[in-house]
Formats: structure tokens, C-alpha cells, sequence
């Protein structure tokens, strides 16, 4: 292990869109921001969705550019494949010990042209694509990942040096070490992002069990352009399916599994991924159980509203359980909550389960901000600033804080900045208000105006 | 490569690209080794609705033999350029009328940043038009009087 | 979408204002020292493309001072020759064919820079991701592509203009627009980070629509103590000056630089007002009280609540008779015949924190209007408010409800065919965000403060969606809170039942059981209005700002700019964009002042060049562009001097205001428009480059 140090003045963690945004945001003001990042590219879970609701935006087409510009940022220095081991209050600042795990390629030398991939004879599933593809252990990470440097996944590696023989810029390193860093830094973000809840949290929805009950993101991929398939099969057996079931809050709203809460996002995307499935499966019944329908954000509504004229089914009821069939079909003994109130069985051959959403880190593992009792960071003022910490100098953003969905995320990203931006005070060569502060000059304010000026709420008298 | 191989000879294909949408896409269509004809030349552009028909037919009489104009269709970022590219092409599809040009030479379609099977779909698509018109110079006919 | 073309600001100028500069006004030189470099990128390019003809051949074009192929462009020693040949032969465009400009545009464009010249006589050509990568297998057909894409790079490349970025002078300053939460939140975020500010407020009190509740979701904490410490952080800071009863009447300028001129209306009232009680008894007007949704009555000179921001009574100009009562009865501190003033700010960029309005049920909708004893959530936040017009109590002819019913959507989730188009003729379509956790919250309330009190809910979905949010639905089932659901096209009826036991009968045909037809008898029915925009046509018609079609003003993208109008430097706080709760609204308000103290970074703004351009010696004005353009204010008409003493229209690009995307280009019969960097002409050099290279004959 070396040993380097780097001052910076906000050390954000976490490059999904949130930690982006943010980054961004106090860059554009003149901060130099430090933005790390665990996995080997940013971007988070944003760049692995197919489309975004309501816009039905190409997720991919909608990140990059926000990645992109964050990896060409003069004032951003961005580190992937970088863990967070303490971030600790020095007096003035923090100081933060992180390490640069090794990747087996030089970085500065890598100039993402995937022979070492092609030559690598390891085959692995592939974590982007929900593991349906298939990866090399010499690999980048996708195909739209920033940087687009290769990685080595030395566990897998048979170390048959092929990699290092194709590589035309002789950037393959076996000997490369983790680099422990010391960073000084003036503040920090937590963007540190969400998991899904696990697909087999339920057992009775035998998630992680029958091949063809799948998760929410995994059909993510499926939709996606340039996912694993191409097109939506289901994994089993590679059969176009003809009836797909949604089952929503699995792992969202249910005390049993320490998730009570409500993951904001599963009905939004499950509306958007049975409008895209009727696009590309034009034959297939589409079902989604669920509880409430919770489209509450910005044309959201209009969006459910749409995806019920499409003729997709929305079944108000619980799914008490689900079985697999020989053939891979799926048995899903429903509770109808509305009509009859019949308990009744249904056969899918797909069921996507709408996984709920829980923290993405243990942010306590690494610096003392307080947390709620799920583990998402709690503010002290809620109400009126949502991303502040209990540490002074720390905010937290998207949904670290608690679930959310995209444009909740960004627009708390930058109000993230903003506290941080406040706690640092203006950068240097900022420029200063105008010598005469305020913007009206009071004496032109006659009698009896109402007016409260700068300090003193006061009503000024000519 | 996919589908039957189509002989490119002597042809040439203008593929006008969105730098938000498209222009990537190709990019990713390249990166993933996803090969497609090499007849085929990308320009890059903010938004093909800045083109104005003439400029389609001056590309026909100097010999690009198709044109794919790779949009972003209701993605684009501009404020109701999709639409205004949309009702030119009607325009230009009489000015090649007017001089004996297929229709089919020019295509208005759209491509997002990671549509690569879609892009090499209307690649393919307008390939196989070239193969079986031939190069446009064979059917152009002189400016109507 | 409203109505956003009308004549754009300082098109009435006699003189071509030039709200920016472009800072070096040059006569196009054609390039004629053009370096071209042809990167192997390690094999990546050169095992497919034989990238020594390539650079053989540029060498050979017209104007090609010198052409070499080299490792990798990328770097330092590919940098270094670009920067070297600049220096040692004077090259006046440089081509680089490597790989997407994606990757590594601003990495050349930065090299030209080094070598002192214009970064934007730059252009890539992209012979890696879309030849070598793109056709492995025809070596001989990609190198002859990758030669024609040179060629054309290098055909382009000498039609290149130098170009500066677009600066507009930034002031450092702010205007905020709306005292509530969104507003104060947004002017303390500024006014922290150094940025003055100027915040307005129409009415004569501070604090928005959130002063009227007593305690907020999901804290419970109260209202107006959480309120006032905002108000009160804001007035402790140096940097902002706050005018109530204050609006917007007119704005000129752009980002960086608006002149906006505010109207004051007087409040009428003084400090000398020491009989505040006295002068408001004495007043003989009453008009109902909009702090109470109208369930009490006020005075035409009236304070909201003790204690309020300023804590002082202002005077309603619409109802007061001017009768001179109140001046009577307090002897001093009021003035019936202030006049109101107006003054001129400038701010470089302003937030609109404007809010909303509640939806006002249509008389007869659920019973609203034909019985009291139909009211609506916000009013029954007034009566659970201990300081409010009722002390707390929730009663109904004295008396407190047996039993209540709360019908969910009430002008929110609206569809064609069942609900009918509000005043503006639209029909409320979203969903109101806040109700669901509001409602439930009163619910569980009326629950614990009169157990003896029946609570129904009528609803759709419960959307309790938010952080701490669900436990108010869990509980309310707990609380014995009694739920039904019914459908969008069968919402339930409230009717007048003249002598019964309870005086109001509400038929709900109750989905969860079993569609069952169910007849509920209560001594009340709370109408959970929704959240509606509030009408803020005439600074619309200001500034242009995008309306969307459910009335609140448009971001520039839902997703990734929700804080953003498209007009540069308007910036959207809470209520304006969409319902929202307290946090969201803060939040996005903290996010725009995000936005602001980019924007004023410096002193002045800078945008890409990549801007229309009007060739003034062929523009005959005629006009048609103008319609082609989709961005208000980026295109006008201007009066310009073209020989002594003859002044003609032209067509002026703002390019503050332009995108770039050329949607006028072919809308101008005498092509003078281009788009800076992207020209017609440009483009048709390449096509002649590239049909000049022979058709690659099939070769493999």
C-alpha cells in the first residue's frame, strides 16, 4: 500500500445521479470537488435503467452527458473503484482515509479499447445486466460507463496473461496495490445511494428461487436497448412471455420485513415497464397487483392514467403467494381486494416482483452522522432542510436520505450544494455584492410602506 | 453483422446524426464491434431541423445515393424541432420527385444513444434500397425547367 | 402549453441592443494552414485503417500545412505535436482523427489553446468508433472512409470562425418572488452564500400559505413557530431587503442582468400604530377572512394572527371605504392616502417562489355550497388550529360532529367526462401530492380529540408516500379511521337530508366491499381539495416563462432540471412547478438558489457559442424566422441603419436566449441565418469532400 494525500474542498461520496449533481453543482460555483466512487464507473443506478417516467427518456441518454460532464469537470476529480474507510471531523475539516482499490490496469495508460477483454477467456454472469449476460474477468463495466477504463476481476482471473498480451498500451498490472489515501477535505456529501430490497425478502413469492420471478431492475435491463437480450425473454427457457404479472410493494410496506415505509418508486416504474412491455410485447396480458397506486409526482398521474387506457390491468389485491410450475409458469394465489373479494389463482409466465428500496450503504461505517431507525440519514431540520446532517460541514442527498425517485433526487443533490456551498463560504474570486447591499434603497420608500429591511422588520416612515 | 450480406458496391450513404441521441448510438454501435457497411459516412449536427431541403438535394446531385436522417425524434432536446423536421420532409420528398429521385432514398427516423440494433436495422433497411435502385445518378433526372 | 412567442425584449429599440458581446467580431478567414493528425490509438485504429495513407493523403489536400499520424493522440506527446506544429508553422485550423469527439474534444480544443489559438478551430474527425471499430473486417474500405471523413473534416475545418463564448455581465444580485416557505428559504440559501436579495411578497404578510396550518406532517411540529424561524433567520441577514405588498410590473434584460421595476403598495399603516385593536373594531367593513378559507370574517384593516410578520395590520385597499374610522379610533400610525411607489432593481437572476392556490370546490360538487356543513380540509385545519377562529374545537352548530366524512381528489385526479374544466378550462388531471398524508393527518386528529366522533374516509389510492408518511395511514386504521374506495367514474354523492338524524347522507358505492352500495349519515363532510396553480398570467406574459398543461410553470426538463424554466435565469421554487410538501419545496428552493449562485459564479455568464448567426448583407427582414423559432426572445426583428439615413428591419439573434438549434436556418428564403459552427455551407463542403473520394468498391 502508498500513501497520498489530496485537499479538496468537497469530498462527495457516491457517483450515482444524486452524488453527480451535487458535484456538479459546487463545481460550477468554483469548488473543487472530490468525487468518489466504489463501483468502477459512475453514474449509479440511473445509467443501467431503460427508460425514465414520465418523460419515457432514454435513461443512458439522459446520464451520460450529466457523467460526462462531471468527468470533464475542471473542478471535479473523480475516483472510481474507491472505498470510503472514515471520514473524521480534524478541527477545522475532515479528514478522510479512503483506498483505491486495484484494477489491474493502469488507468492513465488504459485507453478503453476492450482487446484485454476480448482476450480474456473467463466468462462470468454479468452484475450490470441483473447477471443474464455474460462479462469477462478483464472487462469494462458497460458500455457506457465513464471512465471507460478496463478492470480485472482477480478473483475470477486464471492468469493466463492473454490480457496482458492484447493490451496495446501495456496498461495491464498485476502487481498494481490498493492506494490508501489521506484526503483533507472542507465538507462532504453523502450520496451513497440505494439497494432493492432483496428478491427473495418474501420466500412465499419464491423470488431467487423460480428462475421466472424476476426483479424490477432486472427487467430494467431486459428493457433496455442495449440490455442482455436485446429483448424481453423470460430467463428460464428463453420464451417470449405472454402474460406478465407486476407484484407490487414486494419488499416495500411491510413491517415483517423491517420496511414499513413506502418505496415511492415501484408503482411509477412498474407503470412505466408494463407500457414499454406493451410495446415490445404487444400480445402479452399484463397484470399488476397492487395496493395503492401511488402517482403522486410531477405528470405522474397522467402517466397512470395513460397506462390504464393502454389496457394494462391493474388488479387491486394481495398476492398471498406464488408457485412454480413445471414449465416455469408461475402460480400466484391472489386475494382480490376489490369486486367479489374472492381469493382466486392466476398463471404468469413472468412475474417481476417491484422491489422496495433501502439504504445503499451503512454511511456509519465510515463518518458519525446520525441515521432514522432504517438507516437512511436523518436531518435536524426536516421541514426546512431536508439534506442537512447532524454533523456540521456534512449533507446528504437522493436516496441516501430515504427513497426517492430521480428528479427528488437531483433537486435534493442540489440543495445538498447548497448547504454545503453555505457551510464553506463563497470561493475565492467570487464576486461581492454590490457596495450598496441592498438592492432598493430604502429612502425611496414613501410613508406608510409596508417594508422590512435588512436586520429589523420594520416599517420605514419618510 | 447481421441478416444477408447486400453488396454496397458503388453507393454511398449520408447518415445525418443528433449529437444527444444518435451520434452516440452510432458511437455504441461501433464500441460494441456491431459491424455495418463501410459505404455509410455520419455527420454529426445539433438537430437535422436545421437542414433546409435544398441541402437534401444538393447531397443527391452530388451522389449520395441515400440519406438517413437519425433523429431524436420526440427525445429531441429542442422545443418542437421534431415536429418542424417531420413536415420538411414531405417538401423534400416533391423535390425529388420533381427530379425523378426515389422517395425512398431519404428516410426520417430516429435513434436513441444506445439504439444500436435499431441502427443497424435502418442501415440494413436503406442498404438494401441502394442495392436496388443503384446509385442515384442513374435516375436523377435534369432540373425541370 | 401557454402562448410563449410575443415580441421579444428590446425588439422596440431603435438601435440594435447588444445585450452580449461576442467579444472578437472577426471577417471569416479561410483556413490555410491546416495540421491534420491521425491517431493510431495503440492498434485500436491503425490494425484496421492504414492510418500512414490516411495521413499521405491529407497531406496532399489543399491548405493541409502538415499531416501525421501518430501512437496516440491523447497524450501528452500527441497533444504536444499539435501544440508544437502550432507554434513552429503557424497552423490556423487543426483536424484530429481519432477517436469520438466524446471522449476527447475538450482535451484537443484545450491543446489549441496551449498553443494560442481559438479552440473552436477544432474539429474531430471520428475514424475509431465509426470506422475501424465499425467495419474490422474491410480494412481497405474503412481506411478509404476514414480518408473521406479527413478530407471533409479538413474541408469543414477551413470554413471554421473563431468563436468566443457568449458572456453576458452578471449582477450579483437576486430578486425573489413569494414570502412563503419556498421563497424564504431560497432568500436565506442566497443571502448565506453572499448573493443580495430582494424578496417580494403580494400580500402584506410574510409566510405563505403554511402560517395557516398548526402543525405539519410528518414532525407535528407547529406551523407557525417553524415558520417564523425562517422569517426570522431572513431578516437577521445582511444581504436581503424584503417588500411586502409588492409585485412585479414590469422586467426587461436577460440572465445575468434584469431590470425589474416593483410596485409597493402602501400598507397604510405605520409603527405609530399603537391601537391596533382599537383601529380594527372601529372598522366598519367585513369581508370573509381568506387566513380562515373564508369560515370567519375580517375587517378591510386586519392582521392575520397576532404576532404575525411585519406584526403590524395592513390595510385591504379593495374593501376599505377610506372612511377614516380606524384613524379615529387609533389617533395615529394610519394613512389613507398613501400613494403606492414603484422602484427599479437589477438582478442577475430571479426565483419564482409564487405557490399555489387551494382548488375551490364548484358550488354543488359533493354538496359544496348547498349545505355548511360541507367544508374543506384547509378550512378544517383553521378549526383544529388552537389559535384559530373556532380555539381548536371542531364544531358544527355548536356542536362537535357525530360523524364526518372525508372525500379524498376533490379537484385533483380529475377525468374527462366526470368532473368538468375549472375556469381555465382544463380539467385537474395530477395528482395533488400533499392530501393524502394532510387528510389522514386531520383524520387521526379528529380521531384523538373526539373518540366519540365516527371518521370516514373516502378515497382512490392513499398516497402517503413520503419519509414518516405511511404510519399516518397504518395508524388511522388503528385509530378505527373507517376506509372506502371508490372508483374514479363512480365517486360518491353528498346529499341534503331535510329532518333526518344527521343532516347529511353520502352514498358510496365502496369497492373493498365487494362494490357494495353503502349510505353513510354524518354531521359533516371534508372536501380534501387539491392543490391548483395560481394565476401568475401577467408575469407569464412578462417573461415568457412555459406553462405546462396542468397550469404550473414548466422546468426546463422534468428529470434532470425541475428548478430550471427555460427562460436563462428564471429559477422555479416549490408550489410554482408542482404540488408539493413543505420539505419538497424547501428543498427545491435550497436547489434553486443552487442554480443562481452558479449562475452569478462570476461577474458575468457564459455560454457555448454555438448560437444562430444572421448574415446582415442578405437579410432583408422579412420576418419568417421568427416563427420558426420555438425560444422567446432569441430571434427579433430590429430596426437597423443600412445606408445613411435608410433604416430597415433585421433579423437580431439573441444569443442569450438561443439554443442552437437551427430550427430558423432553413426557415430564411435568402440563407442568411447559420447556426455558429454548424453551417449549411459547411456541411456542403463535406458532402463535396466526401463524394469526391471514389466509391469504396466493395472493397474488402
Amino acid at each position: 500500500m502508498t500513501d497520498q494525500r489530496i485537499d479538496t474542498d468537497a469530498l462527495v461520496v457516491g457517483a450515482g445521479i444524486a452524488g453527480l449533481q451535487s458535484a456538479l453543482d459546487l463545481a460550477d460555483r468554483g469548488y473543487k470537488v472530490l468525487l468518489v466512487e466504489k463501483t468502477a464507473s459512475i453514474g449509479g443506478k440511473m445509467i443501467a435503467l431503460s427508460k425514465v417516467f414520465p418523460t419515457m427518456d432514454c435513461a443512458s441518454c439522459i446520464t451520460t452527458p450529466r457523467m460526462s460532464s462531471a468527468a470533464h469537470h475542471d473542478n471535479i476529480t473523480t475516483w472510481t473503484y474507491t472505498d470510503v474507510d472514515s471520514i473524521a471531523p480534524d478541527g477545522t475539516a475532515f479528514t478522510a482515509h479512503l483506498t483505491r482499490k486495484a484494477r489491474y490496469v493502469d488507468e492513465d495508460l488504459c485507453i478503453g479499447c476492450r482487446l484485454c477483454e476480448y482476450a480474456c477467456p473467463v466468462e462470468l454472469p454479468h452484475e450490470f445486466e441483473g447477471n443474464m449476460g455474460a462479462r469477462r474477468a478483464a472487462y469494462i463495466p458497460f458500455g457506457t460507463a465513464i471512465p471507460q477504463k478496463a478492470l480485472i476481476d482477480i478473483d475470477a482471473c486464471v492468469y493466463c496473461g492473454k490480457c496482458e498480451k492484447a493490451c496495446p498500451t501495456d496498461a495491464i498490472d498485476f502487481g498494481q496495490e490498493p492506494v490508501s489515501v489521506t484526503v483533507h477535505a472542507r465538507s462532504v456529501v453523502i450520496a451513497t445511494g440505494f439497494e432493492t430490497t432483496p428478491l427473495d425478502a418474501k420466500k412465499e413469492y419464491r423470488g431467487g428461487v423460480a428462475a421466472n420471478v424476476i426483479s424490477a431492475l432486472d427487467m430494467e435491463r431486459l428493457l433496455s436497448p442495449n440490455g442482455p437480450y436485446g429483448r424481453v425473454l423470460r430467463p428460464s427457457d428463453g420464451k417470449i412471455p405472454d402474460s406478465v404479472a407486476y407484484v407490487q410493494c414486494a419488499g416495500s410496506r411491510d413491517e415483517t420485513l423491517g420496511v414499513p415505509y413506502c418505496s415511492r418508486v415501484c408503482c411509477m416504474y412498474a407503470i412505466k415497464q408494463t407500457m414499454l412491455l406493451s410495446g415490445s410485447l404487444p400480445l402479452a396480458d399484463i397484470t399488476v397487483y397492487y395496493m395503492d397506486i401511488r402517482a403522486f409526482g410531477k405528470g405522474y398521474e397522467q402517466f397512470y392514467q395513460t397506462a390504464r387506457s393502454m389496457g394494462i390491468n391493474f388488479v387491486k389485491a394481495k398476492v398471498a403467494r406464488i408457485e412454480e410450475e413445471p414449465n416455469g409458469d408461475l402460480r400466484l394465489r391472489v386475494e382480490i381486494i376489490e369486486e367479489d373479494g374472492r381469493v382466486t389463482e392466476a398463471v404468469h409466465d413472468l412475474v417481476v416482483l417491484s422491489v422496495g428500496l433501502k439504504p445503499g450503504d451503512d454511511p456509519r461505517r465510515f463518518i458519525g452522522v446520525d441515521l432514522d431507525q432504517y438507516g437512511f440519514v436523518a436531518s435536524p431540520e426536516p421541514k426546512l432542510d431536508a439534506t442537512l446532517t447532524s454533523m456540521p460541514g456534512v449533507a446528504a442527498a437522493g436516496t441516501a436520505i430515504g427513497p426517492k425517485d430521480i428528479v427528488d433526487s437531483i433537486v435534493e443533490a442540489s440543495a445538498a450544494a447548497t448547504k454545503i456551498a453555505t457551510y464553506l463560504g463563497p470561493p475565492p474570486n467570487s464576486p461581492q455584492v454590490p457596495e450598496d447591499g441592498l438592492a432598493v434603497d430604502v429612502r425611496e420608500i414613501k410613508a406608510g410602506d409596508a417594508l422590512a429591511v435588512a436586520g429589523r422588520s420594520e416599517v420605514q416612515r419618510g | 453483422m447481421t441478416g444477408t450480406p447486400i453488396d454496397t458496391q458503388g453507393t454511398r450513404m449520408l447518415v445525418i446524426a443528433t449529437l444527444l441521441c444518435s451520434y452516440p448510438g452510432i458511437d455504441a454501435t461501433g464500441q460494441a464491434h456491431m459491424e455495418y457497411p463501410p459505404n455509410t459516412y455520419v455527420i454529426p449536427t445539433p438537430d437535422p431541423v436545421m437542414f433546409p431541403e435544398s441541402f437534401y438535394m444538393h447531397c443527391f446531385e452530388k451522389g449520395v445515393d441515400g440519406i438517413l436522417i437519425a433523429s431524436c425524434g420526440t427525445d429531441s432536446p429542442y422545443e418542437g424541432s421534431y415536429d418542424q423536421l417531420a413536415a420538411r420532409i414531405p417538401k423534400v420528398y416533391a423535390l425529388m420527385k420533381a427530379r425523378g429521385i426515389s422517395i425512398r432514398r431519404l428516410k426520417l427516423t430516429a435513434i436513441c444513444s444506445v439504439c444500436t440494433k435499431a441502427f443497424l436495422k435502418e442501415v440494413s433497411d436503406m442498404e438494401a434500397v441502394m442495392a436496388e435502385l443503384g446509385p442515384v445518378s442513374g435516375e436523377m433526372t435534369a432540373v425541370p425547367a | 402549453m401557454a402562448e410563449r412567442r410575443s415580441k421579444p425584449k428590446g425588439a422596440d429599440k431603435a438601435t440594435p441592443a447588444t445585450p452580449a458581446t461576442r467579444a472578437t467580431p472577426q471577417q471569416p478567414v479561410r483556413g490555410e494552414k491546416v495540421g491534420v493528425y491521425v491517431c493510431h490509438c495503440g492498434g485500436n485504429i491503425s490494425d484496421v485503417v492504414d492510418v500512414d495513407r490516411v495521413a499521405t493523403e491529407a497531406s496532399q489536400l489543399e491548405g493541409v500545412a502538415v499531416a501525421r499520424h501518430i501512437m496516440f493522440m491523447c497524450s501528452d506527446e500527441g497533444q504536444k505535436a499539435i501544440v508544437d506544429d502550432i507554434e513552429a508553422l503557424g497552423l490556423d485550423r487543426v483536424v484530429v482523427a481519432a477517436c469520438t469527439p466524446k471522449l476527447h474534444e475538450a482535451t484537443f480544443r484545450r491543446a489549441l489553446q496551449r498553443g494560442g489559438m481559438n479552440p473552436y478551430l477544432f474539429l474531430p474527425a471520428n475514424i475509431r468508433e465509426q470506422a475501424s471499430w465499425a467495419h474490422p473486417h474491410s480494412p481497405k474500405a474503412a481506411t478509404e472512409k476514414a480518408i473521406a471523413l479527413v478530407r471533409a473534416a479538413v474541408a469543414k475545418a477551413e470554413m471554421l470562425e473563431p468563436l468566443d463564448k457568449v458572456r453576458v455581465a452578471a449582477v450579483h444580485r437576486s430578486l425573489v418572488i413569494g414570502g412563503g416557505v419556498a421563497g424564504l428559504r431560497a432568500a436565506l440559501d442566497l443571502a448565506r452564500q453572499g448573493v443580495g436579495v430582494t424578496l417580494i411578497e403580494k400580500s402584506p404578510f410574510l409566510g405563505g400559505r403554511s402560517v395557516q396550518l398548526h402543525t405539519v406532517f410528518p414532525t407535528e411540529d407547529p406551523a407557525r413557530p417553524l415558520v417564523h424561524r425562517l422569517i426570522d433567520e431572513v431578516k437577521a441577514e445582511r444581504n436581503v431587503s424584503i417588500l411586502t405588498n409588492t409585485e412585479v410590473v414590469a422586467l426587461t434584460g436577460y440572465v445575468g442582468d434584469f431590470t425589474i421595476t416593483l410596485r409597493t403598495t402602501p400598507r397604510g399603516v405605520s409603527r405609530d400604530l399603537r391601537k391596533s385593536a382599537e383601529a380594527i373594531a372601529a372598522c366598519p367593513v367585513k369581508v370573509a377572512n381568506e387566513f380562515n378559507d373564508g369560515i370567519d370574517e375580517r375587517k378591510a384593516i386586519y392582521q392575520p394572527y397576532p404576532g404575525s410578520e411585519p406584526d403590524l395590520p395592513a390595510i385591504d385597499w379593495a374593501t376599505c371605504t377610506r372612511c377614516g374610522d380606524c384613524l379615529t379610533a387609533a389617533g395615529a400610525g394610519i394613512d389613507l392616502n398613501a400613494e403606492p411607489v414603484e422602484t427599479r432593481i437589477e438582478a442577475g437572476a430571479i426565483v419564482v417562489a409564487t405557490g399555489f392556490d387551494h382548488y375551490q370546490p364548484r358550488p354543488g360538487e359533493y354538496g359544496y355550497a348547498a349545505s355548511p356543513r360541507v367544508v374543506t380540509l384547509p378550512q378544517v385545519h383553521r378549526m383544529l388550529d388552537p389559535e384559530g377562529p373556532t380555539g381548536g374545537r371542531l364544531e358544527i352548530d355548536g356542536r362537535v360532529p357525530r360523524s364526518v366524512a372525508f372525500i379524498h381528489c376533490v379537484g385533483s385526479r380529475q377525468i374527462e367526462g366526470v368532473d368538468e374544466p375549472g375556469p381555465a378550462g382544463k380539467l385537474h388531471e395530477y395528482c395533488s401530492r400533499v392530501c393524502c398524508t394532510a387528510t389522514l393527518q386531520a383524520a387521526n386528529e379528529l380521531r384523538k380529540k373526539y373518540p366519540d366522533t365516527a371518521v370516514y374516509d373516502l378515497y382512490r389510492d392513499i398516497r402517503t408516500y413520503g419519509r414518516d408518511q405511511e404510519p399516518y395511514y397504518v395508524d388511522s386504521s388503528k385509530k378505527g379511521v373507517v376506509f372506502m374506495r371508490f372508483a374514479n367514474e363512480d365517486r360518491p354523492k353528498v346529499e341534503v337530508v331535510e329532518g333526518a338524524n344527521y343532516p347529511l347522507k353520502v352514498t358510496v358505492t365502496d369497492t373493498l366491499t365487494f362494490g357494495a352500495e353503502i349510505e353513510v349519515p354524518v354531521d359533516l363532510v371534508i372536501l380534501s381539495v387539491g392543490v391548483q396553480p395560481r394565476d401568475i398570467s401577467e408575469f407569464i406574459d412578462m417573461t415568457h416563462a412555459p406553462v405546462g398543461a396542468d397550469g404550473f410553470l414548466l422546468e426546463v426538463h422534468p428529470k434532470l432540471r425541475p428548478v430550471e424554466s427555460a427562460i436563462p435565469g428564471l429559477l422555479l421554487a416549490g408550489t410554482v412547478q408542482a404540488p408539493m410538501d413543505i420539505t419538497e419545496s424547501t428543498s427545491a428552493a435550497s436547489a434553486a438558489a443552487a442554480k443562481v449562485t452558479a449562475l452569478l459564479a462570476s461577474d458575468h455568464v457564459e455560454m457555448e457559442p454555438f448560437v444562430a448567426k444572421v448574415d446582415p448583407s442578405r437579410c432583408d427582414g422579412c420576418g419568417l424566422c421568427l416563427d420558426a423559432c420555438h425560444y422567446a426572445g432569441a430571434i427579433a426583428l430590429q430596426d437597423v441603419e443600412i445606408e445613411e439615413g435608410v433604416v430597415e428591419k433585421r433579423a437580431y439573434v439573441n444569443p442569450v436566449a438561443c439554443k442552437g438549434c437551427g430550427a430558423c436556418v432553413p426557415s430564411c428564403p435568402v440563407s442568411a441565418l447559420d447556426v455558429a459552427s454548424w453551417e449549411i455551407d459547411q456541411y456542403k463542403a463535406m458532402i463535396d469532400a466526401i463524394t469526391a473520394q471514389p466509391l469504396i468498391a466493395g472493397a474488402r
